[in-house]
C-alpha cells in the first residue's frame, strides 16, 4: 500500500500517534540530531543525515533495570521489569532497521531476552529512506539499500510535496490513518549510491591475517575510548550489575565494549585479551567473521558513525580494505 | 502473563557453610520452591550463576552432584566482590541461583577408560562431581588417579575427601604442594612435575584437568610428552560472563561462547579456536 502523504497530514498523524503511544524521533538538542521523547510534533526534525546515536536503546537502553528485589518481614521477592507503554519510533533510516534486526539475532535467540522482546513487541518502526548519502556511509557494501524497507512496519520516503507512504506490514498499515489519500503512481526518487567496500572479498580472507601484526599496529593509535561501540547500531556487549540504594536493590544491564580493559578479565586477575590490539581485533572480527558463522549475516549496517566519531580516525572501511589485500599478500 | 526473564535467579535457602581453605568456603544451597528442587538436574562440568543481592552475581562451577539430590554445593574462593559478599553470609541467609548452564564432562562416553584427573588450587571444583560420579559407579570406569596440587597444604581444597577417594577400588590419590609445612610430609613439587614423574600411561586414557592456565600449559606440555592426544585432554575454560544465556558475548572466543558451548572442552577443539585463551 503507497500513497502521498501532505507534510501537514503527517504533522497531524503523528499528532494522532502521540496521543496513545509514546512517540520517539529525531529531534535537535544544541545541534545534535538525537532520538527522543517527542513531547510537540514540531520538535520531529525530518532534515537530517543521521542521527548521532542509533536508537538501539529503544530496545537495548544503555542502562536498565532487569529487575528489582524486595525485602519484605525477612522475604525476598524479585520483581521484573515490564515495558508498558506501546511506542512508535518514528523516522529511524533503513540501515538503523538493519540494525535492529541485527540485535534480535542474539536478543531473541533462545532463551529469549523478555525484556528486549517486550521493548520489540511494543514499538512499531516507522523508517525513513535517505535521500542523500553521508561521505561515511555504505550500506550498500553490506546488504542494506538508502531506501530498504524490510525489518520496518511503514517506510516514508520525503518527496517535493511531502512523504511517500509504503506500509510494509499489517501492523504498518493499521497505524496509518484511516482516511488516506489514493494509491499513487508517484516514484520514490532513486536512491543515491553510497561508497562500495570490498567486504566479501576481505571476508574469503579474514581468517588468515588474524595473527598480523597489522592489528596491534592498529591499535597503537586507539585510545579504547569505546565510542565506536557506543554510537554502533549492532554492538551489543552488555555488563550486569547490582546498585544499592536506601535498601532498594537494582539488578542493571548497562551498555559494555569489548575496547575496555578488563572486559575479558576474571576473578584472580588473569585476562585472556589484556592487549589493545588483541581487544581492536576482537571488534572487527565479532562483527564480520564470529557473528556471521553464528548468525548468517555480518553485523554491520555500513551507517558509518564508528568512521565518522573516532577520534583517531579508525576506519572500518580501511580495515576491510586492509584485511582484503593483507589476506591476498599472504596468501601468494 | 509474560514468559519469566532468563534473568530471574531462583530464590534459594543457604543450608551450610563448610571452610575448606583459609580462603575458600563450601556453600550448600537449597533452592526455596519444592518443583525447581526436582527439576535443577545438572551434570559434572556445569556451572551457575550466585547472585549476593546488592552485590552482583557471578558464575560458579556446580561441585555436587545431581543424582545425589544432598543440595547445590558451590566452593567459592574469595577473590572479588561477589565471592567476598557470599563469604559474609551465614546459614539461612537468601541468595540467588541461575542455571545450569553449559555443556558438561561427556563421562558417558568416558565408560571403560582410565581416568586421570589432574587439578589445582579451586580448579578441583568441576572436578569434584567428576571424581564423585566415578566412584558412585566404580564399575563403569578403569583406573582412577587423581593428582591435586595446591600452593600449600593448607590450600587443599577437598582434603576431608581425599580418604574417601583413595579408599574407592582400583583409585589413587596423589598430592602436592608447591610449598610444605613443619606437618607436611608429602611432595613438594609443581602439578606438571608430578605428572612427569607419575608418567600415566595413555593407552585407554582420559585426562580431565582444571586450576590455573600457567599449570594446565605446561600439564598439556607433560601430557603431549608422554603421548596423550589432544582429544585424549580435557578441560574447563574460564571466562569472564555476565549472561550463561550466550548474550553479553563476554565469554566469546573465537566462533564460541564459553558458556553455552563450553566450559568443557578438549584440546583437540581448543587448537583450533582462531583465538588462544
Amino acid at each position: 500500500m503507497t500513497f502521498v502523504m501532505s507534510k501537514e497530514d503527517l504533522r497531524s498523524w503523528l499528532g494522532q500517534l502521540m496521543e496513545e503511544r509514546t512517540l520517539i524521533a529525531p529531534t535537535s538538542t544544541d545541534g545534535l540530531i538525537l532520538f527522543q521523547q517527542i513531547a510537540r510534533v514540531e520538535e520531529v526534525v525530518l532534515d537530517f543525515d543521521n542521527t548521532v546515536l542509533p536508537p538501539k536503546g529503544c530496545f537495548f537502553p544503555a542502562t536498565e533495570t532487569l529487575f528489582t528485589v524486595q525485602r519484605e518481614d525477612g522475604r525476598i521477592n524479585l520483581i521484573p521489569s515490564v515495558v508498558a507503554r506501546e511506542t512508535v519510533l518514528f523516522g529511524l533510516r533503513p540501515c538503523d532497521a538493519n540494525g535492529i534486526a541485527l540485535l534480535d539475532k542474539p536478543f531473541l535467540a533462545e532463551p529469549s531476552d523478555t525484556l528486549y522482546q517486550q521493548h520489540r513487541d511494543k514499538t512499531i518502526l516507522v523508517g525513513l529512506s535517505c535521500n542523500k548519502v553521508s561521505p561515511e556511509c555504505f550500506c550498500t557494501s553490506v546488504g542494506g539499500a538508502p531506501n530498504d524497507s524490510s525489518h520496518l512496519d511503514i517506510l516514508l520516503t520525503k518527496i517535493e510535496e511531502g512523504c511517500i507512504i509504503q506500509a510494509i506490514t499489517e501492523r504498518g498499515k493499521a497505524l496509518l490513518p484511516l482516511k488516506q489519500a489514493p494509491q499513487t503512481e508517484a516514484q520514490p526518487p532513486s536512491p543515491p549510491c553510497p561508497e562500495v567496500v570490498p567486504v566479501a572479498g576481505a571476508l574469503e580472507v579474514i581468517r588468515q591475517v588474524f595473527g598480523d601484526t597489522y592489528w596491534s599496529r592498529l591499535a597503537d593509535r586507539c585510545i579504547h575510548c569505546n565510542l565506536c561501540a557506543y554510537v554502533c547500531p549492532t554492538c551489543y556487549c552488555f555488563d550486569v550489575r547490582d546498585y544499592e540504594d536506601g535498601g532498594r536493590i537494582e539488578r542493571v544491564r548497562t551498555w559494555e565494549s569489548c575496547q575496555s580493559p578488563g572486559f575479558t578479565r576474571i576473578a584472580g586477575g588473569y585476562d585472556p585479551r589484556s592487549s589493545g590490539g588483541a581487544r581492536l581485533r576482537q571488534r572487527f572480527y565479532h562483527k564480520l567473521l564470529y557473528f556471521a558463522e553464528q548468525f548468517g549475516a555480518i553485523s554491520c549496517v555500513g551507517c558509518g558513525r564508528c568512521v565518522k566519531f573516532c577520534p583517531v580516525n579508525i576506519d572500518i572501511r580501511e580495515v576491510v580494505r586492509d584485511i582484503q589485500s593483507l589476506g591476498v599478500k599472504g596468501g601468494a | 502473563m509474560e514468559p519469566e526473564s532468563p534473568f530471574i535467579p531462583y530464590l534459594a535457602r543457604l543450608q551450610s557453610v563448610t571452610d575448606l581453605t583459609p580462603d575458600t568456603k563450601l556453600f550448600n544451597l537449597e533452592l526455596n520452591d519444592p518443583a525447581m528442587r526436582d527439576n535443577f538436574d545438572y551434570s559434572p562440568g556445569q556451572f551457575a550463576f550466585l547472585s549476593a543481592f546488592g552485590v552482583g552475581e557471578a558464575p560458579f562451577c556446580l561441585a555436587s552432584v545431581s543424582y545425589r539430590k544432598a543440595g547445590l554445593e558451590f566452593a567459592v574462593r574469595r577473590v572479588g566482590t561477589v565471592t567476598s559478599a557470599l563469604h559474609e553470609l551465614e546459614p539461612g541467609a537468601t541468595v540467588g541461583v541461575r542455571g545450569p548452564f553449559g555443556n558438561h564432562f561427556p563421562l558417558e562416553d568416558y565408560k571403560g577408560r582410565n581416568i586421570i584427573i589432574i587439578g589445582g588450587g579451586i580448579g578441583m571444583a568441576p572436578l569434584r562431581p567428576v571424581i564423585n560420579t566415578i566412584i558412585d559407579h566404580r564399575d563403569d570406569y578403569g583406573d582412577l588417579l587423581i593428582i591435586n596440587g595446591a600452593r600449600t597444604p593448607q590450600d587443599l581444597v577437598f582434603a576431608p575427601e581425599f580418604d574417601i577417594w583413595a579408599a574407592s577400588p582400583r583409585s589413587r590419590v596423589e598430592l602436592t604442594v608447591d610449598r610444605g609445612d613443619e606437618a607436611w610430609t608429602g611432595r613438594v613439587a609443581l602439578v606438571p612435575d608430578v605428572v612427569k614423574e607419575l608418567k600415566p600411561s595413555p593407552e585407554n586414557a582420559i585426562t580431565i584437568t582444571c586450576g590455573p592456565p600457567i599449570m594446565i600449559h605446561f600439564v598439556l606440555e607433560a601430557l603431549r610428552m608422554l603421548g596423550f592426544s589432544d582429544h585424549q585432554i580435557v578441560t574447563t575454560l574460564e571466562g569472564k560472563m555476565k549472561c550463561g544465556l550466550g548474550k553479553c558475548a563476554r565469554c566469546n572466543v573465537g566462533e564460541y561462547y564459553i558458556c553455552k558451548d563450553g566450559p568443557v572442552f578438549t584440546f583437540e577443539q581448543i587448537s583450533r579456536f582462531i583465538e588462544q585463551f
